[in-house]
């Protein structure tokens, strides 16, 4: 967790941010964002560090406000699913 | 297990690497490859490697648009931005690759009205901007960045906006791992599959992997935990003589992938029978070119563009680190003629590039004695 941040959660979801999104071409590092506000086709969404931008949702359907997002060159590209299953089923490794 | 901290917690990444040691076949040598260049970055910037019994080898694959975009692209690229009334817009990552006359920015220097962008949506703009002038957007990158220049493609059809063209270099990760699974020079026994590409693509396009070639293949997550628990997966299927697709990385990634995505790039792309992978050579069906709808925004054909072949400096051997076959300090020129300031072969020009992470992390650390 980075003192600054201000969504510590998204970091689990990559490190990147709006202003440093590590390399645009390659894209497998993309931005995970929260949902602020709908307008239109667009969504006003936050990283974790608390910076703001404009995002494309032509390709998700039913973006609400709070959900969180990846985001790659201004466009919107997965809705987080859920759970951390990774550390939850590392945990019953060392249980084992 | 809400925060970044759980993913990076020592005591579970020993637990981890404790299970993947007992796991391991001490008479068995493993090789898996991490597909994509994140995924090599994050192995050496948490010092993974170091963690794994020495019997199982991570290999790095081709997961670099920049690095595997051969050279006759970019100056090809370039002879667009000297076309008279052009402004060409590019990525800040592209800035700094050369061609044989120069980068971009040194052109940019001559007086070439090159500009960099971060999204192909931001070129379009200055396309509205500049009404007497022509944008030419330079798209490069693998399905992550595609949907990005299919929506800016559909936006400018929509809006009627003439001004503006795609000189379109966007590759497919697929293509590129059945070219290396049919190397005859590659022996490898399982794939950590691409994180944020497969949220467009999904995870049945790997499904041939496992299907055809008998190999894992777990697709990953970036953090240390995430790449530590898909190695251990494999491990697993390897063990128990599976061959599978699975998805580690299912917080983030969906099996089915992104379908608005892949429906705007069907419908704003074609394939390309066949394109020339730095590297790996001419792979058939394993890049993207705009569709005959789309012609009036396809800077190939609204420009006589060159189509400039040019060989790769003979001593640098990055088609060899691009296939695993060798490890970034194996290449004769590595960290004396080629490095991150003055490099010579494409793996070092990307920050993305093996041999770019593999100098910042170990080489770099090494030199200055602080690697231990």
């Amino acid at each position: 967790m980075w003192p600054s941040d201000v969504h510590p959660e998204l970091a689990q979801y990559g490190s990147c941010t709006l202003d440093q999104d590590g390399c645009t071409t390659c894209g497998d590092l993309a931005v995970p964002v929260i949902v602020l506000a709908i307008e239109g086709q667009e969504a006003l969404c936050e990283d974790r560090c608390g910076q703001r931008a404009r995002v494309a949702l032509d390709f998700l359907e039913d973006v609400c406000v709070g959900d969180i997002l990846l985001v790659h060159l201004g466009v919107a590209l997965a809705r987080i699913q859920g759970g951390n299953e990774c550390a939850t089923s590392m945990n019953s490794v060392i249980r084992d | 297990m809400r925060y970044v901290d759980e993913l990076r917690d020592p005591r579970l990444i020993r637990a981890v690497a404790a299970e993947i040691a007992r796991l391991a076949d001490p008479d068995r040598h493993y090789r898996i490859m991490e597909v994509c260049g994140g995924h090599t970055h994050a192995i050496y910037r948490h010092g993974l490697v170091e963690l794994l019994p020495p019997n199982v080898e991570l290999i790095h694959g081709p997961g670099c648009p920049v690095c595997v975009l051969p050279m006759g692209r970019i100056d090809d690229g370039l002879a667009l931005a000297e076309q008279p009334n052009v402004i060409f817009t590019a990525f800040g990552d592209m800035m700094r690759v050369p061609g044989r006359r120069g980068t971009p920015l040194e052109y940019r220097a001559r007086g070439a009205d090159i500009r960099m962008v971060y999204s192909p949506l931001d070129a379009l703009k200055l396309a509205q901007a500049h009404p007497e002038k022509h944008v030419v957007f330079f798209a490069i990158g693998f399905e992550t960045t595609a949907p990005s220049t299919a929506l800016t493609l559909q936006k400018a059809k929509a809006l009627g906006i003439r001004n503006f063209s795609v000189f379109c270099n966007h590759v497919l990760i697929v293509p590129a791992i059945r070219a290396i699974l049919d190397s005859p020079d590659m022996r490898l026994d399982g794939f950590i599959g691409p994180g944020h590409v497969s949220t467009v693509i999904g995870c049945r396009p790997y499904l041939f992997v496992a299907r055809d070639y008998g190999k894992p293949l777990v697709v990953s997550g970036f953090e240390p935990l995430d790449i530590l628990q898909s190695i251990l997966m494999i491990l697993r299927q390897l063990a128990e003589g599976r061959a599978e697709v699975e998805n580690q990385y299912s917080r983030v990634v969906p099996w089915d992938g992104n379908r608005a995505a892949l429906a705007a790039m069907a419908e704003v792309f074609e394939l390309r029978p066949y394109f020339e992978w730095r590297g790996l050579g001419f792979i058939s069906q394993s890049a993207l070119k705009i569709s005959e709808a789309y012609a009036d925004w396809d800077a190939e054909r609204q420009f006589d563009v060159p189509g400039v072949r040019v060989t790769d400096p003979k001593a640098a051997q990055c088609g060899e680190v691009l296939k695993g076959v060798l490890k970034p300090p194996q290449c004769k020129l590595f960290g004396r003629e080629c490095t991150p300031e003055h490099p010579i072969g494409a793996l070092m020009v990307s920050n993305e590039g093996a041999c770019a992470a593999y100098y910042h992390y170990v080489h770099r650390l090494a030199a200055a004695g602080r690697d231990d």
